[in-house]
């Protein structure tokens, strides 16, 4: 392991993994509650096993450049990416906590802005945010704002990222690449031939249409790292191979030219408001129809299936040729001699 | 006086009729005893006579040795006569659970000339029958599952000899005495000509039909030893063009062959040392010259001075062009971009549907999959392009001999692995690349072969590119978890500089300068490397100098449209505006969005948007190839450097000499680059491309060679090597061979071993060995 941390080690990528495997992990000799899912199956959230019913409980940190960018804003990605962690464990958000850090300096309509922003989220899913807590510090020491924000959620059944069995289906709910794309964009000044706007968006509505009818098997969010990070998590957790169909994985034209012109893969690209869905066969075509039903739904499609295997992701190109998608290192990387 | 003599051979000494040899040996000296197979590869001999005639049978085994054989060590032990033996025997093989010590196996040979009679003889059962071979020549490595190499360890396990190849096998006078695959229509293999639905076209001559509907531009598949061709005719352009729309290669040069030499004369220049090399027993693929004009299809090679030749090998080969009128036929492996080489008839079926309009195949199975050699003459020396079939598994001999077995699982693009023990290592077969499910396990299904062969089964070292990402790795952590043993990470130029140094037999301990250059390797310090000078040895290396790092808008991007590398080079070496203009008029074909793509690029460079900075020597003439209009965008690795050099071979030095600067950069020396090019650009409008090509690659060649010697007159070193991809390169290796020979040092190249990334796991494995102690 290096020394230093590098900014590899937040990208959600194979180096983030390993530090979270090799030093976090390892360091807390209490690390879940006892029957439940905890710290070392690092999956979107933890259970807390009580009276037959399961309490799921997850955290996250909020940080991004700039603070509000076409389709979503800081606030909004707090509360979005808390009630997905928690709904792709199967959960019903009850109740989220936040933190706010703060920059000396930042101007109070600008947290007016991203509390403001918040409250739409949490109204849009129903859900209460019942506790917080505020710090400042020194300008310089902090870029404007970040949040960290909890959430706890309810579950009959908890769904893992662990579950998939071959014959399964791989639903993905949405476009890929939108929400890292147009942050892009916005920060560097990119112009696209279309607008491009995140995609952040609670999904709590949506998965709970799609475990209704049941026989889903497996989820997760494609944040950090993307659908390669995503996918290759689930499939080294499920000891399957996910066999992906390139010309089925749901993309934006922009998305697409522009990972195009830029060198950038979209299938590493972080997404906010997607996630992925594996069901089986004889309710895919069913679930996938709750999905579409969703407003943040109507681009789902069944872009891949489950294999015997031993946990690699690989991609059946529109050629007909076939590669393994590779867990992303945590930037890109040339590999072309 | 009567004496014993037990002796004992390794070296390549089983699978090529050597037990017979023997045996007609020992039966002219009168001796009596046994010679048998060994489980590791070697041959043990019991000889019982009056001592005279040991003596002489000692001397006649060096003196008549059979051309393919190979000893590497001869031991004698003379005992008291034993009179316990009625005759000579050719004992079967022993398995026994002895020490298992370092052998040669047999690499595939191509048919010999006693058979290629057989073949022709309308009088010899063999007449006309593909899979004609003796104990001299035929398959080998592609067929055997498991050493000692006898019938019932290879594929022809499944075709048990007739009556009269069971005469011939069990008659030690016999060409065919003890030869492992020998068979006859009778008992052996046959070939099929079927349509893509699988339907019988002809079974009862069926190479003749392929030979006629080759002719008449069709493309056929075509079984052999090692895989399966694509073979299609060569002095039409359609039913190239045809193949290469179907099998999606645009530019990637084919192989081709041809009945016999006059021919190849015709088409190509070929040197007494092509001839031979031609002509070998291993009969690569040679890269020769082309004619001017060129009398078969620019499509062969396109853009290339070049043209891949190879001559018949097996008794498939020799029919084909029997049947045949064709000057030269297409013979390309049938494999798809990042996969290997299809070798299964339910494969071929199933994958070449499509491609294919016909497929000729046999019903033998392919054990191990081995594509063609390639070898081209660089500087006046032969020199791998690629090293498989007919090389396969003959090892390298090391300048030491190694404590630990050492597995190496290669990089990633046109790989191999090596398996290293004692004082050899043996690479694999060509694996490469290393990006689809179906090439990962081949990666891992020839390296535990390779390992199988050498009863190599836990390593005690395993050896990987230092690339985080790179998909063998996953294969050597596996190894590495299974057998315990340390996973070893490479840097992939210092592996180069391993490899070149290995094969030149330099001596442990030693330091030599490397000039290291090629497309791109993962650096020490995580960056893109590929213009390196190295100082350093087996164990360690120390980076002295590189190429000016230049901005590599959208990373890997950069390897397939040359005009952003251009863009990239020429940002801040003169004015956006001038760029913009240069770049619309003249190299959008370098880019795949035309103008739009320059306006990100220029944005991507302005504001550093995944624009890694490279020292890679390949982007560099990616770049020169885009700006002096040569080529544009890549369809095969190589190929902008490749066509460059092609242009350059018909330049010539003039006047103008481009700029030529060398850097001391707090010790580190760094060749400025970027006024290279920009010279270039002003010079474009007055010379021609050919002698701009030149000019460049003479002038990046010389700084090359500049920095190295002061390396090594600072460091008091006396060897300079050049390896890497672009020590393909024919001029610039001269160009840096002589300066290297007027510093007063001793240049090092490679013969052994690519100088390509087909080479790198040797280099891993060497270090490896030194680092895991």
């Amino acid at each position: 392991m290096r020394e230093v941390i590098k900014l590899e080690h937040g990208g959600g990528g194979r180096l983030m993994r390993e530090l979270v495997e090799e030093v976090i992990v390892p360091a807390y000799k209490r690390n879940r509650v006892e029957g439940g899912i905890g710290l070392p199956e690092m999956d979107d959230g933890a259970t807390i096993p009580l009276n037959g019913h399961n309490i799921v409980f997850t955290t996250d940190a909020y940080t991004v450049k700039p603070l509000f960018f076409p389709g979503g804003d800081i606030g909004r990605l707090a509360i979005c990416g808390t009630i997905n962690d928690l709904a792709v464990m199967g959960a019903t958000p009850l109740a989220l906590a936040t933190s706010i850090i703060m920059e000396e300096g930042l101007p109070i309509e600008v947290l007016k802005k991203v509390v403001g922003s918040m409250n739409r989220a949490l109204e849009e899913v129903g859900v209460p945010l019942v506790a917080g807590d505020t710090k400042v510090m020194e300008r310089g020491k902090l870029d404007e704002l970040v949040i960290n924000a909890s959430g706890m959620g309810f579950a009959d059944r908890v769904v893992t990222d662990s579950g998939l069995k071959p014959g399964n289906k791989i639903i993905l709910t949405g476009t890929i690449g939108n929400h890292q794309l147009s942050l892009l964009s916005s920060r560097e000044g990119l112009q696209f031939e279309a607008p491009l706007e995140s995609d952040v968006a609670p999904l709590w509505g949506m998965i709970k249409e799609a475990l209704n009818i049941g026989g889903i098997t497996a989820m997760k969010d494609p944040t950090r790292g993307g659908l390669s990070s995503a996918l290759n998590d689930m499939s080294r957790k499920s000891e399957v191979d996910i066999l992906l169909w390139e010309e089925s994985i749901p993309i934006k034209g922009v998305v697409r030219s522009a990972t195009e012109l830029l060198g950038l893969d979209p299938l590493e690209l972080a997404n906010e408001g997607i996630s992925i869905i594996g069901v089986e066969e004889e309710k895919a075509e069913e679930v996938l129809g709750a999905v579409r039903r969703d407003r943040y739904g109507g681009d789902a499609a069944i872009a891949g299936t489950v294999l015997k295997g031993r946990g690699r992701v690989i991609l059946e190109t529109f050629v007909g040729g076939k590669r393994i998608v590779r867990e992303p290192l945590g930037s890109p990387m040339p590999r072309i001699c | 006086m009567k004496r014993r003599a037990i002796i004992s051979i390794s070296g390549l000494v089983q699978g090529i009729g050597f037990r017979p040899f023997v045996y007609r040996l020992a039966v002219k000296r009168g001796l009596k005893g046994y010679v048998k197979n060994l489980g590791d590869a070697g041959v043990e001999i019991d000889v019982n006579g009056e001592e005279g005639e040991l003596r002489a049978f000692l001397r006649d085994l060096r003196e008549e040795k059979p051309s393919i054989a190979i000893y590497t060590k001869i031991g004698v032990k003379w005992l008291d006569f034993s009179d316990e033996y009625s005759g000579f025997t050719i004992d079967s093989s022993d398995m026994g659970k002895r020490e298992v010590k370092l052998s040669i196996i047999p690499p595939d040979i191509s048919i010999c000339d006693e058979c290629l009679q057989d073949l022709f003889n309308p009088s010899d059962r063999h007449y006309l029958y593909p899979f004609t071979c003796c104990a001299l020549c035929g398959p080998r490595f592609t067929t055997m599952t498991d050493i000692p190499y006898d019938r019932e360890r290879t594929t022809m396990s499944d075709f048990p000899l007739c009556l009269d190849c069971s005469r011939e096998f069990y008659d030690p006078l016999d060409r065919r005495f003890n030869a492992q695959t020998i068979c006859c229509p009778e008992n052996g293999p046959s070939m099929t000509l079927y349509d893509p639905g699988k339907a019988v076209v002809e079974k009862k001559n069926p190479i003749k039909v392929a030979a006629e509907l080759l002719e008449e531009g069709l493309i056929v598949a075509i079984k052999g030893i090692g895989g399966i061709h694509l073979a299609v005719k060569t002095i039409e352009d359609d039913p190239i063009l045809r193949l290469r729309e179907r099998r999606r290669k645009a530019n990637k040069p084919f192989a081709i062959m041809s009945p016999g030499l006059e021919e190849v004369r015709r088409y190509a220049l070929v040197s007494e040392l092509e001839k031979d090399l031609l002509n070998s027993y291993a009969r690569p693929i040679v890269v020769l010259r082309k004619r001017e004009p060129f009398p078969l299809s620019a499509y062969i090679s396109p853009g290339l001075h070049t043209v891949g030749v190879m001559l018949p090998y097996s008794g498939i080969n020799h029919l084909l062009f029997h049947y045949s009128r064709e000057p030269a036929l297409v013979m390309t492996s049938a494999n798809f971009p990042g996969e290997p080489m299809i070798v299964s008839n339910q494969e071929a079926f199933k994958r070449l549907n499509g491609v294919a309009d016909y497929f000729l195949l046999h019903n033998r199975k392919i054990w191990a999959r081995c594509d063609d050699s390639v070898v081209k003459m660089i500087d006046g020396h032969p020199t791998f392009l690629r090293r498989s079939r007919g090389y396969v598994p003959m090892p390298i001999t090391l300048p030491f001999s190694s404590r630990i077995r050492v597995v190496a699982v290669g990089p990633e693009l046109t790989s191999t692995a090596s398996v290293l023990k004692e004082d050899k290592c043996y690479l694999t077969q060509h694996i490469g690349d290393i990006e689809s499910p179906e090439s990962l396990a081949f990666l891992q299904e020839a390296l535990r072969h390779m390992m199988t062969l050498l009863r190599v089964d836990r390593p005690e070292a395993v050896a990987c590119d230092l690339h985080p990402g790179f998909l063998s790795r996953t294969v050597a952590s596996e190894l590495a978890e299974e057998s315990g043993a340390p996973l070893i990470e490479v840097q992939h130029h210092h592996a180069h500089l391993a490899k070149l140094m290995v094969e030149n037999l330099i001596e442990p301990g030693k330091e030599a300068v490397g000039i290291v250059c090629d497309g791109y390797g993962y650096g020490s310090d995580g960056t893109p490397w590929g213009g390196e000078i190295l100082v350093g040895g087996y164990r360690g290396f120390n980076r002295v100098g590189h190429l000016e790092p230049q901005p590599m808008p959208g990373g890997d991007l950069c390897a397939y449209r040359y005009g952003r590398m251009l863009q990239g080079i020429l940002y801040g070496e003169i004015p956006e505006e001038e760029l913009r203009e240069f770049l619309s008029k003249n190299c959008l074909k370098g880019f795949s969005r035309g103008e739009k793509e320059v306006e990100v690029v220029f944005n991507q460079l302005g504001k550093r948007i995944y624009t890694p900075m490279t020292t890679s020597t390949g982007r560099l003439l990616d770049a020169v190839s885009c700006l002096l209009g040569i080529s544009y965008t890549r369809t095969y690795e190589g190929e902008g450097a490749m066509t460059l050099e092609a242009t350059a071979a018909k330049g010539s030095r003039r006047s103008f000499r481009l700029p030529l600067e060398i850097e001391d950069e707090g010790g580190m020396l760094v060749l400025k680059t970027s006024q290279m090019v920009r010279r270039l650009l002003e010079l474009r409008s007055r010379y021609g491309k050919e002698d701009l090509a030149y000019a460049f690659q003479e002038t990046l060649a010389e700084g090359l060679a500049e920095m190295a010697l002061r390396v090594a007159e600072d460091q008091g070193l006396r060897m300079i090597g050049f390896t890497g991809g672009v020590a393909y390169n024919d001029m610039m290796t001269r160009v840096i061979r002589e300066r290297v020979e007027k510093g007063g040092c001793r240049f090092l190249y490679h013969q052994k071993v690519p100088c390509g990334d087909g080479g790198i796991s040797l280099g891993q494995a060497v270090v490896a060995s030194f680092r895991a102690l």
